[in-house]
């Protein structure tokens, strides 16, 4: 790999051990990956905090304490996904059941952990949708290297930036990624147009739609035509489903994303195969999801990816003046908590027997209240748990936030296919 | 060679070095990480995948695409508890493929000149050489 010669003396320890290890990583990334260069971040930076991708390569939370200390900074924005080592309750933890999650201990020292990072600019947004609230995004062809699911469709496909989901504390700190697949106009295009062949209204259907496209496309980029006009939260199910049932990291939704104007400038000369996705497809992913036996709930997650202030408000709404039957956890980012709190939202919800909480998700704690049969709202979440609990069995159900907060109220699964 | 068997060598590019021979364990469907993979275990923990229990431990995994959360890392954390496979072979990945044989350190090859998933089955013997980024494969006669 080509490395510029200020690349070289960071390799040669000219800043010091830190960074010649930050460099030694995005140099043996780069290689493995088939990148020929390294990029200058321009855009930002979004990373799991204390998570490191390869840990041959770690930089301890010591080391970044060390740091701090002497006042070394990001080199370039810097923002805070969800923490997920270990995931941990960031508001709404105190009624939450957990053992380890309910001890104020647990929640201080974790948060203390975070703290350097912090001192070097890490902006604590702590969700898996930060782009909603970070107030600071990067802009059509800037360079980024951001993390999780439903984030990198958004900043690629919505936001027009480039990245892969290789942000960690390596990229923040030096401000460079590999420089390949989704940083290059090549990978960019689109390979398959996905025609829309059903009316797209609901969350739930957006939500099934992303997950079908997925399935079919696995790796490629999609031109999606057809699929009416999204608000944010259904834009926000779509994508956390196209990479959660495929690798969907880059699309199209032409006359809407920034890189395609048009059909034709979306595949940019890549000769289009064509795919159809009807009611049908979506009703087979719907049946995937849906396979608890009994229909008794006594666990409903709502907030995956979490809830946005629009969604908690929603929620809150169905939930006034009524009473829950099973444990309800609503799940939002910390920035959007805070102003349900003002709102008053956290008291309807409260009232009523659920906890609105931020900043983590059952998955990401690894852990549930104690249950046997559970409802959600999100493909993403549904998948993966009964992952985590395998091979004992794990019942779940699958519906609308309607039919969620309903199972909550009755204590009963009622949702259909509709 | 005996009669039965046949070789086939696939050319593509070196994703992680070394040297590595054993059964394969083909994956026709795309593989997912984080809470559906089991590092401890060596296996995948998605409901619905043909290869849901199965343990890689010593296989050639050869996989068509990753799908799903970074934490596809999983796949190589299985390094730390001798569950990993031998080598990965896989059709197209990004950086969810290179950070898992990162983890891992095992020879690891991709971009080939022919489809491994359509290729290989599962029980060919098959060696992998990372540093010269091909794939041998000798095939069991399907009797």
């Amino acid at each position: 790999m080509y490395l510029t010669d200020e690349e070289k003396r960071i390799l040669d320890g000219e800043q010091g051990e830190i960074a010649r290890r930050c460099m030694e990583f995005l140099v043996a990334y780069g290689e493995a990956a088939g990148a020929e260069k390294l990029i200058d971040i321009d855009g930002t930076v979004d990373v799991h905090p204390g998570a490191d991708w390869v840990p041959q390569y770690a930089v301890t939370v010591d080391e970044v304490r060390e740091l701090a200390a002497k006042g070394e900074k990001f080199k370039v924005p810097t923002f805070s996904n969800k923490p997920v080592a270990p995931g941990f309750i960031i508001d709404g933890w105190e009624a939450c059941g957990l053992p380890r999650n309910s001890d104020p201990e647990f929640h201080r020292k974790n948060l203390e952990a975070l703290q350097p990072y912090m001192e070097m600019g890490m902006v604590p947004l702590f969700s898996c949708n930060d782009y909603l609230v970070s107030s600071f995004l990067p802009l059509v062809g800037q360079h980024c290297a951001w993390v999780e699911s439903s984030a990198i469709p958004w900043v690629n496909a919505i936001l027009g930036a480039r990245s892969n989901f290789d942000g960690c504390f390596h990229t923040a700190y030096l401000g460079k990624a590999p420089a390949y697949d989704m940083h290059l106009d090549e990978n960019r295009r689109a390979t398959v147009l996905v025609r829309c062949e059903t009316e797209l209204k609901t969350d739930m259907d957006y939500d099934l739609f992303g997950w079908a496209v997925g399935e079919a496309v696995d790796i490629e980029v999609p031109a999606l035509v057809g699929i009416g006009k999204p608000n944010y939260s259904q834009l926000v199910k779509m994508n956390s489903s196209l990479n959660t049932g495929g690798q969907v990291r880059m699309y199209h939704i032409p006359g809407i994303t920034p890189e395609a104007p048009t059909v034709e400038a979306a595949f940019g000369g890549n000769k289009p195969r064509e795919i159809v996705i009807t009611r049908e497809d979506l009703r087979r992913v719907y049946d995937k999801l849906n396979y608890a036996g009994k229909t008794e709930v006594d666990f409903v997650y709502l907030g995956c990816p979490h809830y946005n202030i629009q969604d908690v408000y929603r929620a809150a709404t169905l939930l006034d003046g009524k009473k829950v039957k099973t444990k309800l956890w609503i799940m939002t980012n910390p920035s959007s908590y805070q102003v349900a709190v003002r709102m008053g939202l956290r008291d309807i919800i409260e009232k009523a027997g659920g906890i609105l909480m931020s900043g983590t998700c059952p998955g990401a704690l690894l852990e549930t209240p104690e249950m046997q049969v559970m409802a959600t709202d999100a493909a993403k979440q549904n998948y993966y748990l009964t992952g985590m609990f395998y091979p004992e069995k794990l019942d779940v159900w699958y519906g609308s936030m309607e039919d969620c907060i309903n199972a909550a109220v009755t204590g009963k699964w009622s949702g259909e296919w509709r | 060679m005996t009669a039965e068997e046949k070789k086939i060598v696939l050319r593509g590019r070196k994703v992680v070095g070394g040297i590595a021979a054993g059964e394969a364990l083909v994956s026709k469907e795309p593989l997912m990480g984080w809470l559906n993979v089991k590092a401890e275990k060596g296996y995948t923990t998605e409901r619905n995948h043909p290869l849901c229990g199965v343990p890689f431990k010593g296989k050639i995994l050869v996989f068509p695409t990753p799908r799903g959360s970074g934490g596809f890392v999983g796949y190589g954390r299985t390094v730390n508890f001798g569950t990993n496979p031998a080598a990965f072979v896989y059709t197209k990945g990004n950086n969810l493929t290179v950070f898992a044989a990162m983890n891992a350190n095992i020879p690891t090859v991709t971009d080939l000149d022919q489809d491994p998933v359509q290729v290989i089955e599962t029980g060919d013997y098959v060696i992998v050489n990372g540093d010269a980024g091909t794939v041998e494969v000798i095939k069991k006669e399907q009797n």
